[in-house]
């Protein structure tokens, strides 16, 4: 579905991703761990095109993707939700909703406002409220639902369980299987374990922007020292 | 170099109709003014629209409604002459300008989005240039008045009054297009992607939308307004060359004092200035602009952003500042000194001719460096720097002409009035940056321009101040030059010695980081103000000199090309150091007096050179070079 080669990125001169490879397959759900700074945002920047990546391959469903502008890359299928969300606050929740929207995509039902809000219990009650007056917690699920309303057949989640309270956690793991079972296939980046260990198959470690582990969620699970080597703060 | 532009600003209901009765005048004046806030309304809705997208501002947004105007003209001259073959002509105005906006957008503006904002409002000062010479060319030099049809002629009776139909056909329009505009932004799913694009267009992207085709789209809809404000004037007025920069300074004010990207804003700011400009040339005709100006300062005091505006939050995924850069000192040092030995010596060895355009690089030298001055350290962009130089100049021609004063006391006078002038508007002003800035201080420029005209008495307006001599003792053109090498050299070392003072470092201090500035004490307001009252009375002194040389002074002196001048002699010598704005003064006066002798079509070819400037050099001309010694390090 997605394989990722030898992706390099600056800014400006800082060598930030050097060198960085994972590959997920179709239906599956990777999570992306690292420390603070590691290079998670970045490499997903790099993958939609935000960032340009200085070299390396993206494959996307046989294409390759690598330095091709945003919206072509999201077109293609790949939706992103960014950390800090970037929720349209002047926009209420249905014209957020309509920004993503995109046609749909054979083989996949295609996602409505009513099928998101069965996901998304609490943004039904609020359709015309502006994205601004939302609380964080909202803002996320808002944010991940306009992505699906571009019917991506994989998406990109920065860190979805940060800053929510754990309720909202429990509805996020849920709201991220209801995906799987719509057949997106999922990348994350956390920084939660848990949350990752709940949600996804994979793990791949990143670490000063190169791939320190990769493996099945269950391995790290069972190795404590490889959580602590790579990912105790 | 000076760009005639015309004596009357406003030229509403002249001619054929005779002036209103005292008595209705207030109705009528009322109702006149009402209508001229519609055609206003439409192209600052174009403005506003454009930059809210895009965040460009459009210098040449008001060339497209020139194109309105000549366009609409050349269309319904054609057309018959009924009312419904009005509606077409306007409709299809509107169409031909859209058009000519797409294209503008998807061949030369697409290009510098992420330019820093100064080049870009450069560079759509060049698209000005050259569309104003293309205008000349296609329709000639004269005005072209609309032949008005009978029920453009006609009147309604409105308690008791006789008001122009026509007056309330425009009237209507404005609410109507209001209207229209906002079910297409909250109603159309192309509105709802505009709206989100204006608040952030990276996102935009990143969930499928093509943001090339939505500015352009955007682009053609502004274009459109425009032109069709354009047209829609004609009746009123004509087709004529000084529509460009006569509209775009009033749309600015207009989007300005309605709140940047403010669709209502900018509605209800029409309306404030149409009318009063319409009871303005009715109770105080000398100061219509004044007034104008005096109404927005009031405003932007109270609501720094607008009647309707928010705060410009950094759109992102913008353009971005300028790469900062140090010169080599001690060789420039050197080549300075030798430069300045010659300098000295040049009279003893070259012509009257060549001496002259010495006298001129020299005074175009301190003029450049006093915008350098705001501009680089201070961090404040004016698009109107010929303001100060104006007033200098008239305040120079004023001591000598009005006050039967000598040469030094003019020469003394006017760096003074420039600064007095320069403080009492600075003091608003500071406290805004970029756009705002740059469009203020244009506004201003303007409105000094207009007063000066206006106030024939003391200027005698179009004709400016004649005779305005150097003092017997300095009468000899290479004793006026040392004169001119000395205030002028000296002004700019003193310039430069500021700003490797304490008060330079603060000054940079605070345009790097104001919040930082102000946390170790710095009073990053006083700073700036007490910069642009330095820059305002150096450039006043270049101004007085400018006086002088010439002998004259006219309102040119003011115009916006001199600003431009200004700016683009900084700009190619580049922002980040002092040796920049001198290198750039001497070789751009030297270009375009080549220019003037080579062509009639000096507008487009300068408008031309700046465009292609800008696309070859995206980060300035130094900004570029530094770009490349960087990558030559790297590699
Ligand atoms: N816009 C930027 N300009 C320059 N450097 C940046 C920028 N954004 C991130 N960086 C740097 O790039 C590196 C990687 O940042 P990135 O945001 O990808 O990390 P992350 O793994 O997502 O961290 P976190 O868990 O804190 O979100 C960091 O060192 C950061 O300082
Ligand atoms: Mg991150």
């Amino acid at each position: 579905m997605l394989r990722v080669d030898a992706l390099h990125a600056h800014y400006g001169r800082a060598h930030i991703l050097q060198g960085v490879s994972f590959s997920v397959a179709k239906g599956d759900a990777l999570v992306l761990l690292g420390r603070n700074g590691a290079g998670k945002s970045t490499t997903f920047k790099s993958l939609i095109g935000l960032v340009r990546p200085t070299s390396g391959r993206i494959a996307f469903d046989g294409q390759d993707i690598a330095g091709h502008e945003p919206h072509v890359i999201a077109r293609a299928g790949l939706g992103y939700v960014p950390e800090e969300r970037r929720i349209f606050t002047d926009l209420t929740v249905m014209e957020n909703l309509e920004v993503g929207r995109l046609p749909a995509r054979d083989g996949q039902p295609p996602w409505t406002p009513e099928r998101l809000f069965g996901i998304f219990p609490n943004l039904a009650a609020m359709r015309t409220r502006p994205g601004g007056r939302m609380s964080g917690g909202e803002q996320q699920m808002l944010a991940i639902a306009r992505t699906l309303m571009g019917n991506p057949r994989l998406i990109l989640l920065d860190e979805p369980s940060e800053g929510l309270a754990p309720v909202i956690v429990e509805q996020m793991v849920h709201a991220i299987r209801a995906m799987r079972d719509g057949g997106v296939t999922v990348v994350l980046a956390e920084q939660n374990l848990h949350f990752a260990l709940a949600v996804a198959d994979h793990a791949t470690i990143i670490e000063k922007g190169r791939i320190a582990w990769a493996g099945r969620v269950a391995e790290l699970q069972a190795d404590a020292g490889l959580r602590e080597t790579w990912l105790a703060l | 170099m000076s760009m005639a532009l015309p004596p009357c600003r406003r030229t509403k209901r002249c001619g054929s109709c005779a002036p209103p009765e005292p008595v209705s005048a207030l109705l009528v004046q009322l109702l006149s003014g009402l209508s001229g806030a519609s055609s206003l309304f439409l192209v600052a809705a174009g403005l506003t629209v454009i930059f809210g997208v895009t965040r460009v501002v459009n210098f040449s947004h008001g060339s497209l409604t020139m194109l309105g105007a000549y366009l609409g003209w050349s269309i319904l001259t054609r057309l018959p002459r009924g009312p419904e073959y009005f509606v077409l002509g306007i409709v299809l105005t509107a169409l031909a300008t859209a058009g000519i906006g797409a294209l503008i957008e998807m061949l030369l503006l697409r290009r510098i989005y992420r330019a820093p904002e100064l080049l870009q409002l450069l560079f759509t000062f060049g698209i000005v240039l050259v569309v104003q010479d293309a205008a000349q060319f296609l329709w000639g030099p004269n005005d072209l008045p609309l032949p008005r049809a009978p029920w453009l002629r006609s009147f309604v009776t409105i308690a008791g009054e006789r008001v122009p139909f026509y007056d309330l056909v425009l009237i209507g329009i404005g609410p109507l297009v209001l209207a229209a505009l906002w079910l297409l932004f909250t109603r159309t799913r192309w509105g709802t992607l505009v709206r989100a694009a204006t608040q952030d267009r990276e996102m935009v992207a990143a969930l499928g939308v093509d943001q090339r085709r939505l500015f352009t789209t955007v682009f053609a809809l502004g274009a459109g307004l425009a032109g069709m404000g354009g047209a829609l004037a004609l009746p009123d007025a004509s087709a004529n060359l000084q529509i460009d920069l006569n509209i775009i300074t009033d749309a600015f004010v207009v989007v300005v004092v309605g709140g940047l990207g403010s669709l209502p804003g900018a509605f209800l700011a029409s309306l404030l200035i149409g009318v009063l400009q319409s009871f303005g040339i009715v109770l105080f005709p000398q100061a219509t602009l004044v007034l104008v100006f005096v109404i927005m300062a009031a405003v932007l005091v109270v609501r720094p952003n607008g009647l309707l505006g928010r705060a410009p939050a950094v759109a992102r995924g913008a353009g971005q500042g300028f790469a900062a850069i140090r010169p080599a000192v001690p060789l420039l040092l050197r080549l300075g000194a030798a430069a300045l030995v010659l300098a000295v010596l040049a009279p003893l060895a070259v012509g009257p001719f060549v001496l002259s355009v010495m006298t001129e690089m020299l005074i175009a030298m301190l003029f450049a460096a006093s915008l350098h001055f705001m501009m680089g350290p201070g961090g404040m962009a004016s698009f109107g720097h010929a303001a100060w130089f104006g007033i200098g100049a008239y305040a120079a021609a004023f001591a000598v002409k009005g006050l039967a004063l000598g040469m030094g006391a003019g020469l003394l006078l006017a760096p003074l009035l420039a600064g007095v002038a320069a403080a009492l508007f600075g003091w608003f002003v500071v406290r805004l940056s970029g756009v705002y800035l740059a469009m203020l201080t244009l506004a201003f420029a303007q409105i000094v321009w207009a007063a000066m005209f206006q106030a024939v008495e003391i200027t005698g307006g179009d004709n400016g101040v004649l005779g305005v001599w150097p003092a017997p003792w300095a009468a000899d053109r290479r004793v006026f030059y040392w004169l001119v090498l000395a205030l002028c050299v000296g002004a700019t070392l003193l310039l430069r010695r500021v700003l490797y003072a304490p008060f330079g470092y603060a000054l940079r201090a605070s345009r790097d980081s104001e919040l930082r500035a102000e946390a170790i004490g710095l009073d990053t307001t006083l700073l700036r103000l007490a910069a642009f009252t330095l820059a305002g009375a150096a450039a006043g002194l270049a101004g007085g000199l400018a006086a002088f040389s010439k002998g004259s002074v006219f309102p040119g002196f003011i115009s916006i090309s001199r600003s431009v001048d200004g700016l683009l002699m900084v700009l190619l010598g580049g922002v980040q150091s002092m040796a920049g704005p001198v290198v750039g003064a001497v070789a751009y006066t030297g270009l375009f007096d080549l220019l003037l002798l080579a062509t009639d079509q000096w507008r487009a070819m300068l408008g031309l050179a700046i465009i292609v400037l800008v696309l070859v050099f995206p980060q300035g001309i130094a900004g570029s070079i530094h770009r490349l010694w960087l990558r030559g390090r790297e590699a």
